[in-house]
Formats: structure tokens, sequence, C-alpha cells
């Protein structure tokens, strides 16, 4: 696989470099919305999950997801198939509730973190208390130099969005601190 | 078993035998040994040469403030590292270390003719002997000193080994695993807190592991040590770590750990990192960190054989090694009759103990007399005896404060005590305030900035009993600070080791003082002598004396030195040592490799690189690289036997003449949209935005508040409430987040958002008089026809099928496009298109190339054009800047006195006389070459190239009224020559823009 | 380094996920171009540099990416108190409160 450029539609498992499984996550359609609180209601009717209004909520449907990651700041995950229809969506409530919904499909790469010690492996590089990030909530942090968002789906199981060019980086760390793991020391 | 062993003591593993070298000697030890205490066992104490003496030295301590005993360790190639304790390093199978500081050999060191010319080498004698003249400074000196200087040898290769770090979370973290800090960590982790202690050593018990005698809860302390470690290690909320030093304590209880990993195994596992360094943020930190011994200061102090009584309990108590054969103790202290006591026990003669109190408590008498120890009462130590190992002592008796004539008894280990030192470094490391306790003559923790609990000896506490009661109470605290209820353990202890004692200056003498070598700093060899000597000349300070006699800046950082130090310079100043000051502790606690600190930035991660969706086919195709920002971005692209100027010249020549491509995809991206998006441009950007149609472009010039610009784009807008924004590949973050300052600290009204999209689009430039012909047949949804997409404009259309925003625009001068497609489609339309373009000779370009390019058409790059003084009259843009706008970022600026003056610098080109000299970017510039020096420097070359076009050299440059110098000749003072150019106009090649409309 | 309680957040975090962003409390003028040259000189360049308690703005760029405002004593480096941009400074009474 070229690290350097993911351009894949499966998930790509790292060869097992130790405990933890990391996995590079399929593309899926990303969108920034920006709004002000105000207009949440209807932007949660448009895109079909209740937008969470505390910074690092997390909701979920069958097929979407929205985390709050600012007090006006939303990330929305849904399937590749549903970008044209969440545009649509929004655009019919934009002149009541104006914002802004950018595609940041590609902007960003996901790594999903899973196992036993997949807290532990993110303890070489990120700084926040990991304890304080309970299952189903996320934030804008940082993972060694890069910016990341993390998402907690599980004790076990996280996710790291990047931005693609820090991706390299940040992937390569996680496969060192993953042999480090294996190394017993 | 070796000579000075006992067999069976200790807690080191007699049975497993241990081979190592040691100055390319083999020699025995057993598991558990370090170097230091295997050497011991063989009967060897020379282990290294003083720094400015080479005098013989052996270790003093048994820990990690040694001063004396560092050596080198060789691990294999690019492995070797210098200055290592040897009083630290575990031995294992193969280990080989070097002793360092002499030459020929440890035994007979040439170096060591600096102790015959002491007088040369007094305090300050750097500053005395280097002064004049000012010649020899480069030439001699300098050499001189940097050849004598340091103490090991340099590792000379790449250090092969990994470097780990971590951050970790936790309630209560315990620095020192003794008995303070376990029965803290008892307290603390019954609780239910999350606890973390670590201590230095291999195994924690701090003096415990030396005390075996005391008993614990009706336990021996040795027993009582496992049953508390078991305890501990089965609570899963209690991490202990070993092999651990807590090395800095920095604000709101966050502290740096050094853990070393592998440096005591033969064989290293794969992947295991060396070092690991732990960044801890404690909610409670409790420090048990005990106390340092406290050397006494006499002539000859410093033989090998000369150590710490607590030093050579450890040796014989842990280690099960006898440091001597015939042992003569000196203190001032209680705790050294207990050494004398345990040696006699295990069979060492003891010769004498030579108390400088003239008052002993009657027991001790009475047990020195029952083993048979000869008791002087009131002496002191004059000097000792030996060369490469201490052969007698002399002790004087001391009445009324007069000294008696001397006695020579005859040693080979002279073991000495002046009291104990609390550590208190971390705690100094908070600037917690200490307090001076007159009456003990030391430094106890005072007021704290931090949350943290300091217990036992750290503050002055002596014994078993009150440190473990000391360190339950602290554990206690710690915990119920952070929310827990905790209930504190009683620890009964018998067969304790209490008492008192005195400090001392100098030890009284009966010997010439100016004559007396009686150390503070071992390693720097700094005396008594020398402190005093430093006053005399004026220091009154701790921090002058500090550095003009090198006390206390030795690679222990004063452990042994300081309180020395300053008791002395105290009584020289006439001042209490309060009055006079102690030396400031800084991080680290005990040297720490660079690696540690540098963790996984090695090589390829030495710093974060980021890479855009094309830079694959870049290095496929064997391009030259470059940074920018923390970007690499292919620099050009040579042929086979093309140097960098060949190929740029090619790739120009080929793009003005045909077709270029190149990956700018590095360009910053934002995504300006909503309602009050063209009143956000217009109050951001110098340039009017309402009357741009959608699908039009503009160059955009942004300014700080101070007037000077700070960067620029080309600027789409898609439609009415949504904008296209370029930035500079550096500038992006720094613009994204001056927009979201003034968005939404000074205009939070406006109804509009910023969205960085500089990575969600990958961007092919391709500019050339071929770049319609090739991308028309991908375009779909767009007419590329002039009439219908003129020269500054962009569109949401397909390209290749890919949904893309197409731009047309050119930064070179030439007809040009930049397509923008989502980054996984990037290099998936950079081969479609550079397959395609084969008909065109499509030659891919690099950013020099971009440079020479965009130079030839006098096209500004901010950050090498400009320098954050530059207005955008001064760069020749003014006609960026809207005159009718009631107000922008920076306007009010441009109307600044000193904005507006005559005379400012302005960009211009110069054309040197020889068309092809190339100017140097930076060379500075003046108008008349022949004016005295310092010239009168009236601007600098900002920009310089072979123009392959015009088959000259160009450069850009800002001179003072520039503009006003069209035509002048200005020069350029080289070092070896003055070159000469002409002012001219900045845009060299087609000045009437007509290519553009290709 | 530092832990920072963000105001938005509202949780204590560390300092890395933060970046200074210069004093406080200084507004830009309505109307810039109305302003003399020493007005304008004052509001560019003319700064507090003081030795304890400072007013001052971070943002929390690697977090929720919000501006707000700092008051910390330059000394001690501690942190009295932080508070969303826009609320206004923290009286002296109150700021005599927080130090306790």
């Amino acid at each position: 696989m070229n690290v350097q450029n993911p351009i894949q539609f499966e998930p790509i498992t790292a060869a097992h470099s130790g405990p933890v499984e990391l996995t590079i996550l399929p593309e899926a359609t990303r969108f920034n919305l920006r709004i002000d609180p105000a207009g949440l209601a209807a932007a949660s009717t448009a895109f079909g999950v209740d937008l969470p209004e505390r910074i690092g909520g997390w909701a979920e449907s069958a097929t979407r997801s929205a985390i709050c990651l600012g007090p006006d700041e939303w990330v929305l995950l849904a399937e590749e198939t549903d970008r044209q229809a969440i545009e649509a969506s929004f655009a019919g409530i934009y002149s009541d509730v104006p914002h802004s919904l950018t595609d940041i499909s590609d902007r960003e790469i996901a790594i999903e973190i899973t196992g036993d010690r997949a807290a532990e492996l993110l303890t070489v590089a990120c700084p926040r208390n990991l304890d304080a990030i309970a299952p189903g909530s996320g934030v804008r942090t940082l993972f060694d130099s890069a910016q990341v968002v993390l998402y907690r789906d599980t004790s076990d199981k996280f996710r790291i969005e990047v931005w693609r060019s820090f991706f390299p980086h940040v992937w390569e760390l996680l496969i060192i601190a993953n042999k480090e793991l294996a190394s017993g020391l | 078993m070796t000579a000075f062993r006992i067999p069976g003591k200790g807690r080191v593993n007699h049975d497993t035998a241990v081979r190592f070298r040691f100055d390319g000697k083999s020699y025995g030890g057993v598991e558990g040994d370090t170097v230091a205490s295997a050497l011991l066992a063989n009967g060897v104490h020379l282990m290294g040469r003083s720094f400015k003496y080479h005098r013989p030295r052996g270790p003093v301590t048994a820990g990690s403030e040694e001063p004396n005993a560092l050596i080198g360790t060789s691990r294999g190639k690019g492995r070797f590292e210098p200055n290592t304790r040897a009083t630290v390093q575990e031995i294992y199978d193969g280990l080989k270390a070097e002793s360092q500081n002499k030459w020929p050999s440890l035994n007979f060191d040439i170096g060591a003719v600096n102790d015959r010319l002491y007088m040369l080498f007094s305090a300050g004698f750097y500053y005395k002997t280097f002064m004049w003249p000012k010649s020899f400074w480069d030439r001699v000196y300098e050499p001189v000193i940097r050849a004598a200087a340091g103490l090991g040898v340099s590792p000379s290769e790449p250090d092969p080994d990994s470097y780990a770090s971590r951050y970790l979370h936790c309630d209560v973290l315990i620095v020192g695993a003794g008995p303070a800090g376990l029965a803290a960590a008892l307290t603390a982790g019954r609780s239910g807190s999350d606890v973390v202690i670590v201590d230095e050593h291999t195994e924690m018990g701090g003096t415990l592991l030396s005390e075996d005698q005391v008993q614990i809860a009706g336990q021996s302390a040795w027993d009582w040590l496992s049953a508390t470690l078991d305890e501990l290690k089965g609570m899963n909320n209690v991490r202990l770590m070993t092999r651990t030093t807590a090395i800095g304590y920095y604000h709101q209880n966050m502290v740096a750990l050094s853990q070393k990993l592998t440096d005591h195994l033969a064989a290293v596992p794969g992947n295991a990192p060396r070092e690991r360094m732990w960044r801890v943020r404690a909610n409670q930190v409790v420090l048990a960190q005990g106390a340092i011994e406290r050397p006494l200061v006499f002539d000859g102090n410093d033989r090998p054989g000369v150590m710490f009584a607590g030093a050579a309990q450890t040796y014989l108590n842990r280690y099960g090694v006898k440091v001597g054969e015939r042992a003569v103790i000196v203190t001032s202290h209680d705790s050294a009759w207990y050494c004398a006591f345990d040696l006699a026990d295990a069979g060492v003669a003891v010769a004498a103990i030579a108390d400088t109190r003239d008052e002993i408590a009657p027991e001790f008498a009475q047990m020195a007399a029952d083993k048979g120890i000869e008791v002087l009462k009131g002496h002191t130590v004059s000097s000792t005896t030996g060369r490469l190992r201490v052969k007698s002592v002399l002790v004087n008796p001391v009445r009324n404060g007069k000294v008696g004539a001397s006695r020579t008894i005859d040693c080979d280990a002279l073991l000495m005590c002046g009291g104990w030192t609390p550590s208190l470094h971390l705690f100094s490391h908070t600037k917690g305030s200490l307090n001076w306790d007159s009456e003990a003559e030391v430094f106890l923790p005072g007021d704290k900035t931090e949350a943290c609990h300091i217990a036992g000896a750290g503050r002055g506490l002596w014994g078993i009993a009150r440190a473990l009661e000391d360190g339950a109470n602290a554990g206690s605290e710690a915990a119920i600070a952070a929310g827990y209820a905790t209930e504190v353990g009683l620890y009964p202890v018998e067969a304790d080791r209490t008492g008192g004692g005195v400090t001392h200056k100098e030890l009284p003498s009966d010997r010439d003082a100016g004559k007396a070598k009686a150390f503070i700093d071992f390693q720097n060899d700094v005396t008594a002598k020398d402190i005093r000597l430093a006053v005399r000349e004026g220091m009154r300070s701790i921090e002058h004396v500090k550095r003009y006699t090198t006390n206390g800046m030795a690679t222990d950082q004063g452990k042994l030195s300081n309180m020395n130090g300053l008791t002395i310079a105290a009584d020289a100043v006439g001042k209490e040592a309060p009055k006079v000051g102690l030396t400031t502790f800084r991080p680290p606690y005990t040297p720490t490799s660079f690696g540690t600190f540098a963790g996984y930035h090695k090589d390829a991660h030495f710093e974060l690189t980021r890479k855009t969706p094309i830079d694959g086919w870049a290095e496929e195709n064997e391009a030259a690289f470059e940074p920018v920002s923390l970007w690499r971005r292919a620099w050009y692209f040579p042929l086979s036997g093309e140097d960098m100027h060949r190929a740029v010249a090619r790739e120009c020549k080929a793009t003005r003449q045909s077709l270029g491509m190149f990956d700018a995809s590095t360009l910053g991206k934002i995504e300006v949209s909503g309602p009050d998006a063209v009143e956000f441009m217009n109050r951001m950007y110098t340039n009017p935005w309402t009357k741009l149609a959608a699908g039009r472009c503009r160059y955009g010039l942004l300014l700080g508040e101070d007037g000077y610009i700070r960067d620029d784009g080309v600027i789409g807008r898609l439609s009415q409430d949504k904008f296209h924004v370029t930035t500079t590949t550096g500038g992006a973050a720094r613009v994204l987040n001056m927009m979201e300052d003034y968005l939404q600290t000074e205009w939070p009204d406006l109804k509009v958002w910023l969205t960085s999209t500089t990575e969600q689009w990958a961007t092919i430039a391709l500019n050339g008089p071929n770049a319609r012909k090739l991308i028309e047949p991908f375009v779909e949804g767009q007419d590329l026809s002039e009439e219908a997409f003129p020269h500054m404009s962009v569109s949401e259309c397909k390209v290749a099928g890919i949904p893309a925003r197409l731009f047309r625009i050119s930064f070179t001068g030439e007809l040009g496009f930049e397509i923008n497609v989502p980054a996984r489609y990037g290099r998936e339309l950079w081969e479609k298109l550079y397959e395609a373009g084969q008909q065109y000779d499509v030659c891919p370009y690099g950013t020099e190339t971009m440079h020479v390019l965009r130079a030839e058409k006098g096209y500004i790059i901010v950050g090498q054009d400009t320098d954050g003084t530059v207005t955008p009259d001064d760069a020749g843009i003014g006609w960026a800047v809207g005159k009718k706008k009631p107000d922008f970022v920076g306007m009010r600026s441009l109307k600044r006195p000193d904005l507006v003056a005559e005379g400012r610098k302005q960009l211009v080109g110069l054309l040197t006389d020889d068309p092809k000299t190339l100017l140097e970017e930076g060379a500075q510039i003046v108008a008349d070459p022949k004016q005295p020096i310092p010239m009168k420097m009236i601007g600098h070359v900002t920009s310089s190239y072979w123009s392959e076009a015009l088959g000259r050299t160009i450069a850009l440059a800002v001179v003072e009224g520039g503009r006003s110098r069209m035509g002048e000749s200005l020069h350029i003072p080289m070092p070896d020559r003055v070159l000469s150019a002409k002012v001219t106009e900045t845009v060299f090649y087609d000045p009437e823009g007509e290519r553009l409309k290709a | 380094m530092l832990l920072i309680h963000c105001p938005y957040c509202d949780e204590t975090l560390p300092e890395l996920e933060f970046a200074y962003a210069g004093e406080a409390h200084i507004d830009r003028p309505e109307d810039p171009s109305a302003m003399t040259d020493e007005e304008w000189r004052d509001f560019l360049f003319i700064r507090n540099n003081k030795r304890g308690t400072h007013f001052e703005r971070w943002r929390h760029i690697n977090g929720c990416a919000r501006f707000f405002n700092a008051v910390r004593d330059t000394v001690s480096d501690k942190f009295l108190t932080t508070y969303k941009a826009g609320t206004p400074r923290p009286s002296d009474a109150e700021l005599e409160e927080l130090g306790k």
C-alpha cells in the first residue's frame, strides 16, 4: 500500500505491527458544518441526526453521525453516496437558517485503533487525559504535532481523523508505537 | 568469589556470575551488581580521573549523585555513551566499560601533571589565563581548551537506538520508593486513587535496601519490603516504575520522568526503545527523595578509597561487598557509627572512628569498645596519603579550637560523613521557597507553589520510623486532596538508626591551608581554597562564586558540593548562609540523554513532513525536493546528468514554449461562505469585492493592521455567498487564524464562516501556450474559449469526470489554468494529464522554475520579496488597494507618517552589467562603492535567477526610493569584488501581458 | 506545561492545544480613519507589560478553535480565570477573590 497517498475504497489493516489493530477506514462523506446554534433544530432535521449541543458530543443514526467540535462547528459523517442528498437538504434551509456546509471528505483520512491497549497506544503522542473522553464522544486535539479529531467509540476502540498530508506522520508513529508495545518494554 | 565479596550477603544474586570488561580487562561480578559494586568486589577503587588535575578517583557514593566514577560504556556500533555513573550502570554479560579523562592509562596519566601545576589552575583560571594576546584566542587557546575540556569523549556516530515517550495522568505521583515513598504509596493506593510511584534505582526500597537490621511491623525490613511491593503490585490502580528518574518538575504538577529500559540488558528485544520520557500530569505529587550524604572537607579527601560511610554501608549490606580490609571512619554525624559497626560485624578491621564532636552517645562508645574499635572523640583529619588508593589517614586531636599533633593510621578505606542534605532539587524546580534551619545547618522546604507534599528525610526527618510515618501521612494528604478517603497505616519500627550530628566548613587542620587540597566539587576539582579565593577576588553572591570556580557545575549539579561551597563562601563573606544564597537547581535532576528528549523525533520523524497527493509521482520521477514550511515540495525534475541550473532552464523553456505542469496543492485554501461573505472579504482584503461577479477571480492582498503585506493569493467568487480564497503555502494557517480572530472577536455579528480546504483539493497548474489545448477535451460543463472563460475566471465543472474547481489564472505570465479536484483524485488526474500532454511535450516543473517564471513577470512572493515591513506601494502593487473603501484591515496604517514618508524601500528590478553574473539573494546594495566602510546600505536583493527566456540573469530588490532610480547604476559589494547593476522595472518578460491571452 | 481552562469546552486541558494571542480587551476602533496618528499608534503598538495580573487572549486552536480571554499572573504563571470573548473583564474585587 502506498501510505503517502492512500486512495482506497476498502479498509486497509496495517500488517500485524503489534497488539493494537490499526485500520485505514474507507472514504466517506464528511462535511464541516458551521452554523449559529440557534439554527440547530433546522440543521438536525436537514441532516436526520439530532446534532449534539455540547462540545465533544457525538450523535448517530443508522448511517450518519455528527460530532460537535466547537460552539458553532460540527463534522457530519455519512456514506459516500449521500453527499449530494445532504447538500440538497441543507440548501433547502439556507435562506431561513444561513450556515456554511463545506465538503471536507478528502481533507481527512480516518484511522481506526482497536484493542485492549488502544488507549495506551494513543498516550505516546496525545497529551489529553484519555480517561476524560467518554465512549461515544470525541474531541479535536493533537497527536504529536498533528491536529486530529479523536473519536472514542468504546473503551477500546478509537478513531483518528487527520488531514491528509499529516497522515503519514501519524500513521507511521502509530506503527512504531505499536511495535514498541509488542516489544514488551 | 572475588576477594571483597561476602558470600551470601546482600541482595545480589550470588549464584549468577556476570562477566564484563573495564579498561580492556575482564572482571567477574554477580547479577544485581553495578559496575562500581562489581569493581569494588574485585578490590578496584580507581575508576577515573578528575577533570582539571587528572587526580585518581574512585566512587564516593553508591548512587546517581556520584561525581567521580564516570565511565564510558559501549554497546556496539554507535552505542557509546560517555559519563555514565559506574554506581548506577548495572552489569550484564559482555558489558564493555572504560575509564575517562586519562592518557595513556588510568594508572599512569600524563595529564596528572596538572596536579603539580595546580597553582596555575586556581579559581577563575579561565578568565585570568586566556586573556591576551587577543590573536591567541582562535589559534591557541580555544583549540587547547576544547581538546582538554569535557569529561568523556562524545560519540561520533549516529545513535541507532530508538527512544519513546508517553503521556500519563494520575491522582498521586510519588517520587522515591524508600520507606517514606512506599508508605505514601500504600496509603494512597489503598484509598483507590491512581498512584504512580517511581524510583531511579533497579529495585525499590531506598534506604531499606541497606538496612536489613530494621524491624517494621514485626517483620525484617526486607520481608516488609517484599510484602509491601507485592501488595502494591497487586493493586491495579498503582503503577510501579523502577530505573525511572523524575528529572524535572514543571507547572501544574507536570513531572518529567526518564525511564531506562535496556541499558542493563545483555539482549535487547526487537523494537524496544532504549529510554522513555514520561510526561506525567499528577493531581498531587509526593516528593520522597530522601537525603544525600555530605562530604567532609579535608586535605586529600578525594583519594580512591575515601568514600561516604553511607555508601560503604550500601555496598556492604545491599551488594555484599567490603570496600576495604582496614577502614577508618571520620564523621560529624551519628549515622557513620552504624557503618563502622556493620563493617566490623562483617569482618572488616575498623581501625578507628574519628568523630569531630567531643560528646558521643555512651551506647556508641560502648558498642565500639565491644567491637574493639578505637574511638577518637574531638578529632579532625588533616590529611591522607596514597597515590592510587588511600594508604593512611592523619588524625589530630582538637582541644579548645587548637589542633594538636597528627597521628597516622593505616587504612585502605576512609569512610566519611559530614551530615545529610535533604534532596530538594525537584522542589526547587517549582520555585518553592527554602527555609534555613540554622541548628541543623540545612535548607528545608518552605512555601509551596504546587500541589505537592514532601515526606521523610527530604524535609529533615531522619530515621526509618519517622520516614514511614511521614510518608503514610503525605500519601494520605495527597489522596484526600485528590478526592479519596484514606486510612493511615501504622508502622511500628524496631532497631531504627536515628541520630544527629553537626556540620563543618573545612575541617580544622595543623597544615598550611594554602597547600591543602581539600575538595568540595570532586568532579570539577574545586577546593575550599578556590572558594575563599573567589570571595577575596570580589565574588559575593553564591551565583558568582559558582561561575568563577565552577563549583556545582559538574554532572552531579552540586549534589555533593553545593552545601559545603555555600557554608565556606558564607564564612569567607562573613554572612549567614541564606544571605549568600543557594544556587538554583534546574532540570534535569540527573544527566539525561538527548535521545530521551527527542523521543520519536528522529530520522524521518524528526519533524512532521507534509506531502501532497502528487508527491509520490514526483518521488517516482526522481524529483529533487525542497522544504517549504512543513511541506516537502518538488523543487525540480532533473533528467539524467542534469544539474539544477540545466533542469530549471529546460523546465522554464518548455513551459514558455509549449506546456508545463506543476503541483500547486500546497497552496492554502479557505472557503469563505455565508450571506456576509462579501462584506467580510471587503473588510479583510485591500481589494474591493462587491462588484466581483460569481465565476470571476481577483488577486487578493492581505495586510496586517500595521499596513504591511501579510499574504496574497487569487480569490475566486463561486457564488454570491461563497469565495474560494487561496493563500501562500506557508501562510495558510496564519491567514485562517487571523480571519477567525477578526470574525470571532471583532465582527461576531457577521454571518459568514470559514473552513480550511487546503487538503480537500489537489491542485494542478498548467501553464503554456498549449494549456488550453491539453485540458479542453477533459473538461465538461465549461466552455474554455477566451470569451466564455477569460483570464481570471473560475468554474465548478468536471475534469476527466471528476468534480473540479477550474481557475483560469497564471503565475507564470503564460496562458494558465489551475485545476482543483478532491485530493484522492489528484494523482490520477495528474497522470492522465501527463500522458495526454506528451503530444505537447508537457514538462513537469518544480518550485524553482515556478520562482523563475514568476520573477520574469515581476510577481512577488510574500516572505521573499517582502519581509513584514513592506507596504503595497513599496511592493509596487498599490493598484490592488481599493481606493474608495471605507475600511479594511491595515487601511488606516497606510496613512501612518512613516509609511507615507519619502525614501521608503521600493521593489525594483535589477539587471547586472554582466548578463551572466548572478546576484546573491540577500546581498546588500550601495549607491557609491567607494564610500568608506561602513557603507550606507540602501537595500538588498530579494530574488535572483537565471532567466532562460531572456538569456541573462534577472533580480528583484528593495531599494530606498527605488522607483525614482530607474536606469541608475547601483553596486553590490561582495567579499571578492563589487558587482554593478542597473535599476529597471520589475516586469522583465512580456510587459504587455499578451501571452496570458494566448 | 500549563493547564488552561477553555471557557467554551468547560474543560481544563494541556497548553499544547492552545496558542497565545496577545493582550486582551484591545478593541479595534469603530472608525479607524477618524483616529489621529497618536491614537492609532497606541492601538497598534502600545501594550501593557505587567508584572502580575495580566489580561490576555488565548485560542484553543487545537480544540474548539475559539479565542477567549484569560487573567494570568505573569510572576507565578498561574491563571486566575478564563472567560469567553466579548464578556467584560472581571473587576478588581472579583480578581482579588479569585486570587485567594
